[in-house]
């Protein structure tokens, strides 16, 4: 952090504060629609829930895309664990609670591919079908030998 | 609910320090952030500033009162985007050529007066102590009602006190601004939010199918006349509601006071370059923020005061949602005006000359033992003196709107000089007090019972004070335009005539943006609002009743807001108030050159008496 110039850690300040005042008011609506839909509510709010969240990433590009910058490492991160998480919680709760597959399975499971459909969307818009790809494609790199990362052998520099 | 509501509250303080933290460690300026806050930061916390800076709270209770004549005078954020747009660009480009560094010095060395410096530091410590802590004190009351008790006013007004001085100390008017900015966006996503759900959900009937419940005798959605004989509130009960034309013009009026005031010029003067003034003030001001008190706000007020209590009976997070949005909203303008107005004194009045010469490092600790004691005088007035906080507080919005000719005179017009700007401060001043509790309070126990009460003819005190500071202003200028210092103040109309002239050059279009701002504002809000009773129900000209099943008021004020907000955008980009350029600005100094230094010679009546003395000795 200290090899970093100052006018680049404010700049970085900057876009984070604007990234957390996107998302926290999408997570504040989001949890209270979750919350009635999960409860009385009913699978319309669960959908509604999942469109704030939506929202909430549709806001986030835009930033990036205003700021000229890419989803930093740690949102990746935060971003993956929360829909593992998330993923986690509606298999054990199909699985332990009685009727909640009834009611939820399909909202729940439509929202969760409409969010990482979203993001693949994302991805293949910025980046192209190939790079997109080639962000998982992690056996490509454990070829060990220089010529390998040859462009036109397919490599990455 | 307690529990959700301490989560909820928690979690945005910890979101406030976390900000404050890292802003703490990219080694942002403390005092004014480096001079170059983020736009989209300036404009988010800025128009948060402007919904929540008149007591949202306050708002919502007074429109559950009297109806929709008291949501009309939101339309004054129409006329507050106009005026920050007015003031804030020139004086955004005079405080960089001048290297001004707050409201104060840039009125003080611009009209060479102490006086006006001393009046706008006094003003700012209006908005930071009482008027903040009236703010904070409902936001406190907030969490009173909705704990039932459970957490008392007085600790609810420490604690948030506290998470307002958190960020602040560590992190600056940068961290400052960055969280509210960030409480903004959740201002304005509560309010559309808590309106949707409760049209949505509860099965009483809400603002569409009965209006907005009034006592009987209040005319609920129509305004009572252009103007009322009444001697004022405390004194006689006007007719129908105090929100007549004249009333809700004068009321608007406020607004602007919240665009005006020492805060927000500093923000716009600590603002980096770029279309942000434009963009905020057509989009988030005019737009979203008109957008919400006009059309969303009636729809929460109709439901009040049981508001709170349905919401909890279909959804609990709903009624901790409402509950954060009076607590967002006051924090928001009080941590927005106390951080701002600390500041302030700070660098005019400690830096230079408390403790003078200091280093860096011992500004920042002066810095923050100011912000230390200002945020604990906060907490004791709104924690122990809700009385003083309200009546002095309340002097705050209609004294900053007193500065509006000084203000015009600094940005566009040379002739207004500083005895005129100072005498019409003076009687602007003085009837703002004098139609407000403090000078009627005062005058009453010591002297006499007036005539008059709290805003005679229902005109708001803003207003009073401004007409006749406006006509003593132009009535001195007429003899003291001409005076000895029209060349300092002519070096930066100079300067502004030869980079920075408007570019609306043809006459025509500057008078027709002047005559459609006149002719907006007469039929928005002034007299001729008053067609906007029946204007859509009864239409003028014929006999005949239209089934709209909406108030005719009501679709008035939205067609008036929407065409204000398109005369904003027309200020901000054609008339270009609304961008500021980083290209290189020219220096220039308010400084009267030093004179220079001659034999010392006595006086000519002195010398004269002298020589009379010695001839007659001779």
């Amino acid at each position: 952090m200290s090899g970093v110039p100052q006018s680049d850690r404010i700049q970085r300040l900057d876009r984070h504060a604007l990234v957390m005042a996107v998302w926290l008011p999408a997570a504040f609506l989001a949890t209270a629609v979750f919350h009635h839909g999960f409860g009385p509510g009913g699978a319309w709010w669960v959908a509604g829930g999942f469109g704030v969240l939506l929202a909430g990433f549709g806001a986030h590009v835009i930033v990036n895309a205003v700021l000229g910058t890419d989803f930093s490492a740690r949102e990746v991160a935060l971003a993956l664990f929360a829909f593992a998480l998330a993923t986690l919680a509606i298999i054990f709760s199909v699985l332990l609670t009685p009727g909640f597959a009834a009611r939820f399975f399909w909202p729940a499971a439509l929202g969760m591919m409409a969010l990482a459909g979203a993001a693949i969307l994302y991805m293949v818009i910025r980046n192209g079908p190939r790079a997109a790809f080639a962000r998982f494609d992690i056996i490509r790199d454990n070829n060990p030998r220089r010529a390998s990362r040859l462009p036109h052998r397919g490599g990455r520099a | 609910m307690t529990l959700s509501l301490v989560a909820a509250l928690g979690l945005i303080a910890a979101c406030a320090l976390y900000l404050a933290a890292l802003t703490a460690r990219a080694g942002a300026d403390l005092v004014d952030g480096g001079a170059d806050l983020p736009g989209w930061a300036a404009m988010f916390a800025g128009a948060g500033v402007m919904v929540a800076g008149v007591g949202l709270a306050d708002h919502l209770a007074v429109v559950a009162r009297f109806g929709l004549q008291a949501a009309h005078p939101a339309m004054g954020l129409v006329l507050a985007a106009m005026a920050g747009l007015i003031v804030q660009k020139r004086l955004w480009i005079a405080a960089r050529m001048a290297g001004l560094a707050s409201p104060g010095e840039a009125l003080g060395r611009y009209y060479g007066s102490v006086t006006l410096r001393v009046a706008m530091l006094t003003l700012a410590i209006l908005f930071a102590l009482p008027w903040s802590a009236h703010l904070l004190l409902g936001a406190a009351q907030a969490v009173e009602a909705a704990t039932g008790g459970a957490v008392a006013r007085a600790p609810a007004v420490w604690v948030l006190a506290f998470f307002l001085f958190l960020p602040a100390v560590t992190g600056g008017w940068r961290a400052t601004v960055l969280f509210l900015a960030m409480q903004a966006v959740l201002l304005a996503m509560l309010i559309a939010a808590l309106a949707a759900l409760a049209e949505g959900t509860l099965a009483t009937p809400g603002f569409l199918d009965a209006g907005i419940p009034v006592a009987e005798g209040i005319l609920r959605d129509l305004i009572p006349g252009v103007i009322q004989n009444s001697a004022g509130i405390g004194k006689q009960t006007a007719q129908g509601g105090i929100f007549s034309a004249m009333g809700i013009v004068s009321t608007a009026l406020v607004f602007t006071g919240v665009a005006l005031s020492p805060g927000m010029l500093c923000l716009a003067q600590t603002t980096a370059a770029g279309r942000s003034k434009g963009f905020g003030a057509v989009w988030l001001v005019a737009g979203l923020g008109g957008g919400l008190m006009l059309v969303l706000v009636p729809f929460l007020a109709a439901r009040l005061p049981g508001l709170p209590q349905a919401l909890a009976a279909v959804e609990p997070l709903a009624a901790v949602g409402f509950t954060l949005l009076l607590v967002t909203a006051g924090q928001l303008a009080a941590g927005f005006f106390t951080t701002s107005g600390t500041l302030i004194v700070t660098r005019e009045v400690i830096l230079p000359y408390i403790v003078p010469g200091l280093s860096p490092r011992g500004q920042r600790l002066a810095a923050r033992i100011a912000l230390a004691l200002a945020y604990a005088a906060l907490a004791t007035l709104a924690a122990f003196a809700p009385r003083f906080s309200a009546v002095f507080g309340g002097l705050a919005l209609p004294f900053a709107v007193q500065f509006l000719p000084a203000l015009i005179g600094l940005c566009f017009v040379r002739w207004i000089s500083r005895a005129a700007v100072i005498a019409g401060l003076v009687f602007g001043l003085l009837l703002v007090t004098f139609t407000e509790p403090l000078g009627l309070i005062l005058f009453e126990g010591l002297f006499l019972d007036l005539p008059w009460g709290r805003w005679p003819l229902t005109i708001h005190s803003a207003a009073w004070g401004l007409a006749f500071n406006l006509a003593v202003v132009l009535l001195a200028s007429v003899f003291t335009a001409r005076g000895v210092e029209r060349a300092r103040r002519d070096r930066l109309h100079d300067e502004f005539a030869a980079r920075w002239a408007l570019p609306e050059s043809r006459p025509n279009a500057r008078t027709a943006l002047w005559s459609l701002t006149l002719i907006w504002a007469f039929f928005a809000m002034g007299p001729g609002a008053i067609l906007g009773n029946s204007f859509f129900s009864r239409p003028v000209f014929t006999q005949a009743e239209t089934a709209l099943g909406l108030p005719s008021l009501w679709v008035w004020q939205i067609l008036f807001w929407l065409v204000g907000t398109a005369l904003v955008w027309w200020l901000a980009h054609r008339a270009r108030l609304g961008q500021t350029s980083s290209d290189p600005l020219r220096r220039i100094d308010f400084r009267d050159p030093a004179p220079v230094p001659g034999p010392a010679r006595a006086p000519d009546w002195i010398a004269a008496g002298l020589a009379r003395v010695t001839q007659r000795a001779r």
